[in-house]
């Protein structure tokens, strides 16, 4: 191969490995965000009928280690677990029903019984879509803790694409 | 010969190139794991951790950051006002059942060591809708109500997310700042700890302590 012919190449290889990396490189590196307790983890997408009641289960994890408190917990000042739907044309959420929390006592306090939820927990909820397709933008909002610590009460998104027929 | 020579350059040069993206690439790399462990070397809190309660802060031995807020009577109070007095500082909310737990062990060990200077200064992180004079009655009658619940005869702050950065930013609940006479930083601790860990940390305060 004629050298020459290969020169462009090399030197465009050159100037790629240095500007990939400057020496001024990123040194504000910012931490990974820190994971939600809970995460949503499907359904991603329904087909359901329109304009009829619709029951749905939405599947919600929480993560090692962590509890929610229930949707009905323990305790005054606690903050329930909810589900909320903003006004949004076309789906309307009908009912939602949460699941019984289980019993949760701090070590220090093995007395005071709370009521959340660890693992995975499902939410039966029931909709009413009109025809079409919607993206249905709710809302899971929780309190976490662990075994001794607590995390300001939190909201996720919760999306589905809903397909009413 | 002349086109071996100006090979020959175009291969250093290149060479050198790559030698010198290769070093800068290390040198980054270094320096972002240096950053990095720095941070790591931080107070910083994980979710699952079952010992937060014995972390350390950055804070420790440093001066403790001054701040001005208001109790629920509209009280302003800064903590330069506890000048030469041994002070913990207890970050808390009413949501926060960990923090109802321990409550009574800081009504105790306050009364205990208030003698010899001790005071707690609670500093709540309920949310305030500061934009919306209703709901803001609402949500200091809802700490009031913690309080009272509680009986807490200390001081109870409000608005604590405006002091959390200067704090660390530590986002767990119960948090205490645990500083001494002169205003310095002791001793913090995360989480739930136990009563006598607590007790632990007032006595460095008050410069009994180890």
């Amino acid at each position: 191969m004629n050298f020459f012919a290969a020169l462009p190449v090399l030197l465009g290889l050159a100037f790629a490995a240095q500007s990939a990396q400057s020496p001024f490189g990123n040194l504000d590196a910012k931490p990974a965000k820190k994971p939600a307790a809970v995460s949503y983890l499907f359904p991603e997408q329904v087909t359901v009928a329109a304009d009829k009641p619709v029951a749905l289960d939405l599947h919600f994890k929480v993560g090692d280690g962590l509890h929610v408190n229930s949707h009905q917990p323990h305790g005054e000042g606690l903050v329930p677990t909810t589900l909320s739907l903003p006004d949004q044309n076309g789906v309307r959420l009908a009912k939602v029903t949460f699941p019984p929390g289980t019993d949760f006592a701090f070590p220090i306090d093995p007395k005071e019984k709370l009521s959340v939820y660890t693992g995975e927990f499902v939410v039966h909820a029931q909709l009413v879509a009109a025809k079409g397709d919607h993206l249905l933008q709710a809302t899971l909002r929780y309190q976490a803790c662990n075994s001794n610590t607590c995390m300001p009460p939190h909201e996720i998104p919760v999306a589905i694409d809903v397909i009413a027929k | 010969m002349k086109r071996n020579a100006i090979v020959l350059s175009v291969v250093i040069f290149v060479i050198g190139l790559l030698s010198v993206a290769g070093w800068a690439n290390w040198q980054n790399r270094r320096q972002v794991a240096a950053a990095l462990s720095a941070k790591q070397s931080e107070a910083t809190l994980v979710a699952d951790s079952a010992t937060m309660g014995h972390m350390t802060s950055p804070l420790v031995g440093r001066a403790a950051p001054n701040f001005t807020l208001t109790t629920l009577s509209g009280k302003k109070v800064s903590l330069t006002d506890y000048k030469g007095k041994a002070v913990q500082l207890n970050f808390w909310a009413t949501w926060c059942a960990p923090c109802k737990i321990e409550t009574p062990w800081l009504i105790e060990l306050e009364k205990q060591y208030s003698p010899q200077g001790f005071e707690i200064l609670g500093v709540s992180f309920d949310d305030l809708d500061k934009d919306d004079a209703k709901l803001l009655a609402k949500d200091k009658s809802e700490i009031a109500k913690g309080v009272e619940q509680l009986k807490i005869p200390y001081p109870v702050l409000l608005d604590g997310d405006s002091i959390a950065k200067a704090y660390g930013d530590t986002d767990v609940y119960p948090t205490s700042y645990f500083i001494d006479k002169s205003g310095t930083v002791v001793a913090a601790s995360f989480g739930l700890t136990s009563k006598s860990d607590l007790e632990d940390n007032i006595r460095k305060a008050i410069g009994e302590g180890k």
